[in-house]
């Protein structure tokens, strides 16, 4: 049967952008397609992200413009998917696209409409928090930047046919039935938040200051309804203090749903912190269970918070709220850690809610045939996360479980890392090329510049005096023709560009229009078209940055106009064509690590017909997953392991090398050449590939505390899951177990959480109690961080009778052997010391990484390592499995501690990075990139130290002696080396120094 | 004096200021300040750069030769950078470029440096109030006297 | 001394009128209190005439227009309903709403020309002096009535009673009819709003306001006042000024 070559994602969020770009330069077509008006999700609703408190906003917009403007997307707005038939490979699917009533090709997104629409309606992207009109974009950044009706509340008055001068209103527009065919599915259709109202005691919607966590990340937003500052909705007050309330609707069996929703615990530490930099009278307040921060460097971000930002955090959950009727405030409840009931008031109460299946959840299942989960996300298995119950129909995101930004970003990666692997007969088979003419050689040519001049409606000619700025621009150097149009981006304008640029043979071009950052790429297209050499073009920003700015002063603005016009005039006459270097690909891959992670990525690299090369340090496969029987739900991970090895070593195309040492790797994205030594003789051997896969995995800790080694009583928690597995008959005679969490984890040494200790201890304590329910299992904990599902067992240990005693990060308990006995004693401020006798301890030890075993390939391959000696991707939301020097990827223990199906997630998203490379016969370098004139460089070296893709090296030249050299095929044109560049050896291409004295200079 | 000069002299001043905004993050933060209709005087012509670690300091140099009264450079807050580390260097650059300026007498008031995100209009539009306040606190640029 | 209201009225020039000039043929008497101002058509009394009228402290102002289907200029007097309607609506809101009246008089009617403008003194007679008149002048009121002929003028409400009768009667550009008392509640609604916003406006010209200062000057709750501080902000209307302790002040931009 033919595999086609299409994808459907379902969902436009981070995880569907992601999957779509992924997939659409992996050679597929992508229909992408989106429920709502505009992609971005959620997370383009959010302030910042944590841990890094980047701007989401900034992060996340380049991404949604790619995906909005990729030849390969077809991307669906407003659309519903109806009907699914066929199998893996061959899918066809009815989709109905609701009328927005404006029409997407002809609106311009300029928002006259908006503005004089007589209908307002609540704007759900601000939470409610303030109005927009029935006339509406979701948000001003929004992609497709499309204004669309809302007809709930559309009274039909028609003005906003008459205000659009486009003419894109089309008030007679039908909902429009579409079918396509695919061979696979994606689904990400994300997540819904738990709804507060239910539960009365919060008080939400009855007392005007409670608001829930997302209301408060708009409320935060320096694009929000309060433009970022951080008021009460009572009385517009700042709040000095501010309460957050966590597990609103999770880990609650009675009110909301069981389990743990993963992200809260980071994103109201994040809210709290950025509350506090915003104004420093508020003083946040944390009521929680556990501090569930689990992730990479989130426990240093809340010590952070509490440390540098004063939140305080009070580990309870609050008895009551009351609203106090004259001043709105809110008086809580609750108990402190030594038993007493206190009362405090606070001016705001935060709700951090959970997140819910989308509501749709059981609609989804319906349509896709795939099943739901007991919680009614998306059913998968442990070794397969991304695996719905119907083949070919993958997930990601948070709708198979809540998750942060980068485990959707890196599930997105992995489900796209699957479609790759089922239907890589069908790549390149549907995507598009389109024919251009030759590029005209304009070598040698005087600068003939044709400048268009947009009105946008009247969006700037009601401001400017387009006319005047035309003349104006007529009369500059070089220019010769100027012209202007209602609307430059129209679809008839383009036309209109071609012909004048044949007709007037011109051979720069320019546009004064709106922002280069969302146009730039159309222009560009236009003149390419045209055979002009894509950077002999311009821009200048006559809207956004003029005439938006200046409403009031149009004589002003006018001469700005001037002013930038000329200033793109200077430098256009500077401007010379630009070439994207080619490289050929390799299409091999370095594998490196033999673990699960390491394994997993080399088959589904093999499977796709690339040559693989898989590396492995020691003399058999499987790392340290060898030591782990079971997960947490009760996969077989011995059995797994064993399948794993099978295949791996009978795959085709898997070249496997055990008890391996690299002794190099030499070379960039597409062309690498490493040599390695194996086997007991060293055997070199040497291959070329074109990326890397960096899957080295970490160890277990050995503990030098409570008396490790000492004694045979005392065990690490992998031991004892031994002991379970292997000789069971030793429990017989045990009666009592203390588990004691985070031994050697969360403090100086080790300042971050293992992520997967607690749901060892809470894993081995079942299986016991179902071997013999009369032993006594205590463990003591600082957090119980069962996230997510995992929250289920925790809930199930203590029904089933597993102790479980809190103690304080100050406090740890004490070991002492009196007698022969193991006595535990733990100190609580409420009720006094506790002992606990104990004939076997187990030790729940973290995982760490050392710098010993990581550097050497940390310096080969020139990525870095943190703190904490794993490796640093390139972006810890976005580019979760990238490092920043391209062709090389990690996943696994390498990157951080984590359990084995964000291993195997990891392990398939590097799979489709990868391919984005691998899939192409040669992949293009960014034109605009650094220059360096050998005659003028010392070799200093300093370029070299500043640039963070490792894209320059010093290199002996015979004429020159030692000078820097530019790889083009990873500089990425930021410039940092060009201004410290101590002899202006270095330029930017684009950019150069020339263009912009050029700018500088024609000052008036 | 030329009767043009003359005639500029008794009209009120505007200051000139050049402006370097870095593409990701400040330039987007200027062009949500016009999707928001933010108003804010019109005296900055704006020179969009990949990062302000591109900004050679002789761009900040030449442009007060060229009788530019004003500077404002704009690029992602810390840890934002699109390059990475690029904001950094430049931020360790321009410390030590202001340091000289000021030595060299010129006023600290036409040296503007600070970050905006790109979800920051509003302090877009603040940032270039304060930067042609601090402009117009000091007078035109007289430095270099250059007849143009 | 007895109270002689100050009467403004606004009559077509082809029914009305001529049915005030049949009055006066026919000698019938009513009250000297009427200033008459001839428009060509009552379609052409702008909300604001009547709203400025009575800022000058006029006592009472009546429309007369040619009856439903007399009409010279065929619609305008259906226009003329729909815009006095929301006059009325906006003026209810402090509570002058009986110091406008519409009628619609014939030429033929001089006997009822007579009778009209009689009742119309007397009830005016009955409420008393305006508020805006005379020892106990309104400040306050006078305000509001400012910021209503704002909201009366603002597009919004006239983008809403422009598109209003055709809406209800020939059906929108979808072709739908909307019920009257569906569009009422939306213009009511945005009445509110308006005249709400145009007062917060009034108030941040003068200087720097509070949420809470606000709230006590226009008693109105002050959650209320910042959904509307939001709106007026976001069209870029007012700004903050300043913060003081824990409380940001606002002003007009």
């Amino acid at each position: 049967m033919n595999k086609v070559g299409a994808v459907l994602v379902v969902g436009a969020g981070i995880g569907g952008s992601q999957v779509s770009l992924d997939l659409a330069e992996s050679g597929y077509k992508v229909y992408l397609v989106e429920k709502s008006t505009s992609i971005g999700g959620v997370m383009a609703q959010l302030d910042k992200t944590f841990p890094t408190n980047d701007c989401a906003m900034c992060i996340i917009s380049p991404k949604l413009v790619e995906t909005g403007r990729h030849h390969n997307i077809d991307l669906i707005i407003n659309a519903d998917i109806r009907e699914v038939s066929g199998d893996a490979g061959n899918f066809t699917i009815k989709l109905t696209k609701r009328a927005l009533h404006v029409n997407q090709e002809k609106c311009t997104g300029c928002g006259v409409c908006g503005q004089e629409c007589p209908i307002e309606a609540i704007d759900t992207f601000n939470e409610g928090l303030s109005m927009c009109k029935a006339t509406s974009v979701k948000y001003p950044q929004a992609v497709p930047l499309v204004y669309s009706i809302n007809l709930e509340k559309c009274i039909g008055c028609g003005i906003c046919y008459g205000v659009c001068k486009a003419k894109a209103v089309e008030y007679d527009q039908t909902d429009r039935e579409i079918e396509i065919n695919i061979g696979a599915v994606i689904l990400a259709p994300g997540f819904d938040e738990f709804e507060p109202d239910s539960i009365k005691e919060y008080g939400y919607s009855k007392y005007r200051n409670v608001v829930t966590s997302i209301e408060f990340e708009r409320i935060l937003s320096a694009s929000g309804p309060f433009a970022g500052k951080v008021l009460r909705l009572s009385d517009g007050d700042i709040p000095r203090k501010i309460a957050f309330l966590q597990c609103i609707g999770s880990r609650d069996m009675k009110r909301g749903q069981p389990y743990c929703s993963s992200v809260c615990c980071m994103y109201t530490a994040k809210e709290a912190v950025i509350a506090k930099e915003h104004f420093d009278v508020i003083n946040p307040t944390i009521f929680c269970m556990d501090v569930r921060a689990y992730g990479k460097d989130f426990d240093k971000y809340i010590e952070r918070a509490k440390d540098e930002y004063g939140v305080r955090y009070i580990k309870n959950r609050i008895a009551s709220i009351l609203e106090i009727p004259e001043t709105k405030d809110l008086k809580i409840s609750y108990e402190t850690e030594d038993g007493k009931i206190v009362e405090e008031i606070f001016n705001m109460l935060v709700l951090s809610v959970g997140l819910n299946p989308p509501k749709d959840a059981k609609k989804i299942a319906d349509v896709f045939n795939i099943n739901l989960n007991e919680y009614n996300f998306c059913e998968t298995s442990s070794f397969n996360p991304i695996q719905t119950s119907r083949p070919g129909i993958f997930v990601c995101g948070a709708f198979q479980g809540p998750k942060d930004i980068p485990e959707t970003v890196t599930q997105a990666s992995a489900a796209a890392g699957a479609v790759n692997v089922l239907l890589s007969e069908g790549k390149n088979t549907l995507i598009t090329k389109k024919d251009l003419p030759e590029e005209i050689d304009v070598r040698g040519q005087p600068p003939r510049i044709g400048v268009f001049i947009c009105h946008c409606g009247i969006n700037i000619g009601g401001y400017v005096d387009v006319p005047a700025v035309t003349e104006y621009a007529s009369s500059l150097p070089n220019v010769v023709m100027a012209d202007r149009n209602l609307y430059t981006c129209s679809a008839d304008t383009q036309t209109i560009i071609k012909e004048k640029i044949k007709e007037y043979n011109l051979n720069r071009v320019i546009v004064a229009s709106c922002t280069p950052r969302t146009h730039e790429p159309l222009f560009q297209e236009t003149i390419r078209e045209a055979g002009l050499n894509r950077y002999l073009f311009q821009m200048t920003n006559i809207r956004d940055q003029c005439s938006w700015v200046h409403m009031h002063e149009p004589e002003n603005a006018t001469e700005k106009a001037k002013d930038l016009v000329r200033m793109s005039v200077n430098k256009a006459r500077r401007i010379f064509p630009l070439e994207r270097m080619t490289l050929d690909v390799i299409k091999k891959v370095l594998v490196i690590g033999g673990g699960i992670t390491g394994m997993v990525a080399a088959l589904d690299f093999a499977k796709q017909g690339y040559e693989t090369y898989l590396i492995e340090k020691k003399n058999e496969l499987g790392g340290i997953s060898r030591e782990i029987y079971s997960t947490l739900e009760g996969g077989n991970v011995q059995e797994y392991l064993d399948d794993l090895i099978t295949k791996v070593k009978s795959q085709k195309n898997l070249n496997l090398y055990t008890s391996t040492h690299i002794e190099a790797i030499d070379g960039y994205v597409g062309n690498f050449h490493t040599t390695i030594k194996h086997g007991e003789i060293k055997i070199p051997v040497e291959f070329d590939h074109g990326v890397v896969i960096v899957a080295t995995g970490a160890n277990e800790y050995l503990p030098t505390e409570y008396q490790y080694g000492k004694d045979p009583r005392i065990i690490r928690q992998s031991e004892l899951e031994e002991k379970i597995y292997k000789s069971p008959n030793e429990l017989h005679n045990i009666k009592s177990i203390v588990m004691i969490q985070c031994v050697g984890s969360r403090n100086e040494e080790h300042p971050y959480c293992s992520k997967m200790c607690c749901a060892e201890a809470i894993k081995n304590a079942l299986k016991i109690k179902e071997l013999n329910p009369e032993i006594n299992i205590t463990i003591l904990f600082r957090d119980i961080r069962t996230y997510g599902f995992k929250e289920k067992y925790y809930q199930k240990a203590r029904q089933v009778g597993v102790l479980f005693i809190q103690f304080n990060e100050n406090q740890e308990p004490e070991l002492k052997i009196e007698n022969g006995n193991l006595n535990i004693i733990v100190k609580k401020p409420d009720v006094g010391d506790i002992s606990i006798k104990a004939d076997l301890l187990a030790l729940s030890v973290g995982i760490v990484s050392s710098r010993d075993e990581k550097e050497e390939l940390a310096m080969q391959l020139k990525v870095p390592l943190n703190d904490d000696n794993f490796f640093l991707e390139a972006h810890v939301k976005l580019r979760p499995v990238d490092f920043a020097t391209e062709g090389v990827f990690v996943a696994g223990l390498a990157h951080a501690p984590k359990p084995i199906e964000d291993c195997i997630s990891q392990a398939k998203a590097t799979v489709s990075r990868a391919c984005t490379i691998l899939s192409k016969d040669k992949i293009e370098a960014e034109g605009k990139i650094a220059r360096i004139d050998p005659t003028r460089c010392t070799g200093c070296g300093l370029c070299v130290l500043n640039c963070a893709y490792n894209a320059i090296e010093l290199q002996e030249d015979r004429r020159f002696g030692t000078i820097a050299v530019i790889n083009e095929a990873l500089c990425k044109g930021c410039g940092a080396c060009s201004g410290n560049c101590r002899c202006s050896a270095i330029d930017i291409l684009g950019f150069t120094g020339e263009q912009i004295f050029a700018m500088i200079m024609g000052r008036e | 004096m030329t009767d043009k000069s003359k005639e500029k002299s008794t009209e009120e001043w505007k200051p000139k200021i050049i402006a370097f905004l870095c593409n990701w993050c400040s330039y987007a933060g200027a062009d949500l300040a016009g999707v928001s209709r933010i108003q804010y005087p019109p005296n900055i012509r704006v020179v969009r750069v990949p990062c302000t670690g591109r900004i050679n300091p002789f761009f900040i140099i030449k442009s007060l030769a060229y009788g530019w009264d004003g500077i404002l450079v704009s690029g992602c807050h810390p840890g934002d950078c699109h390059y990475i580390s690029g904001n950094y260097i430049a931020r360790r650059r321009f410390a030590i470029l202001r340091d000289l300026m000021t030595f060299l007498g010129i006023e600290p008031e036409r040296l503007n440096f600070t970050w905006v995100s790109a979800a920051e209009g509003e302090r877009f539009a603040k940032i270039v109030r304060k930067t042609v306040e601090n402009v117009k606190s000091v007078g035109p640029n007289k430095i270099f006297n250059k007849k143009w | 001394m007895n109270f002689e209201p100050k009467i403004l009225g606004f009559l077509c020039n082809w029914c009305s009128y001529a049915g005030g000039d049949l009055a006066g043929v026919s000698r019938i008497q009513y009250p000297p209190n009427i200033r008459v101002i001839r428009v060509m058509c009552s379609g052409r009394v702008d909300p604001k005439f009547i709203l400025s009228g009575l800022q000058v402290g006029i006592d009472g102002i009546i429309v007369m227009g040619c009856h439903h289907g007399d009409c010279h200029y065929l619609e305008g007097n259906y226009e003329a309903e729909v815009k006095f309607k929301m006059v009325k609506l906006l003026l209810s809101l402090v509570d002058l709403q009986d110091r406008i009246h519409l009628e619609w008089v014939s030429a033929s009617e001089g006997v009822r020309f007579g009778e009209v403008v009689t009742s119309f003194t007397e009830s005016i007679k009955k409420l008393g002096p305006s508020p805006l008149s005379g020892e106990n002048f309104d400040q306050q009121l006078l305000e509001k009535l400012k910021a209503i002929e704002l909201a009366a003028g603002g597009e919004r409400l006239r983008a809403l009673v422009a598109s209003k009768r055709i809406i209800m009667e020939e059906g929108n550009i979808y072709g739908e009819k909307i019920s009257q008392e569906e569009l009422d509640e939306i213009l009511i609604s945005a009445i509110e709003d308006e005249f709400l916003r145009q007062q917060i406006l009034l108030k941040l010209k003068n200087e720097p306001l509070s949420v809470k200062d606000l709230s006590q000057l226009l008693n109105i709750d002050s959650s209320v006042i910042l959904k509307h501080i939001i709106s007026l902000k976001a069209r870029n209307l007012i700004d903050y000024i300043k913060i003081e302790g824990i409380t940001p002040f606002y002003q007009k931009l």
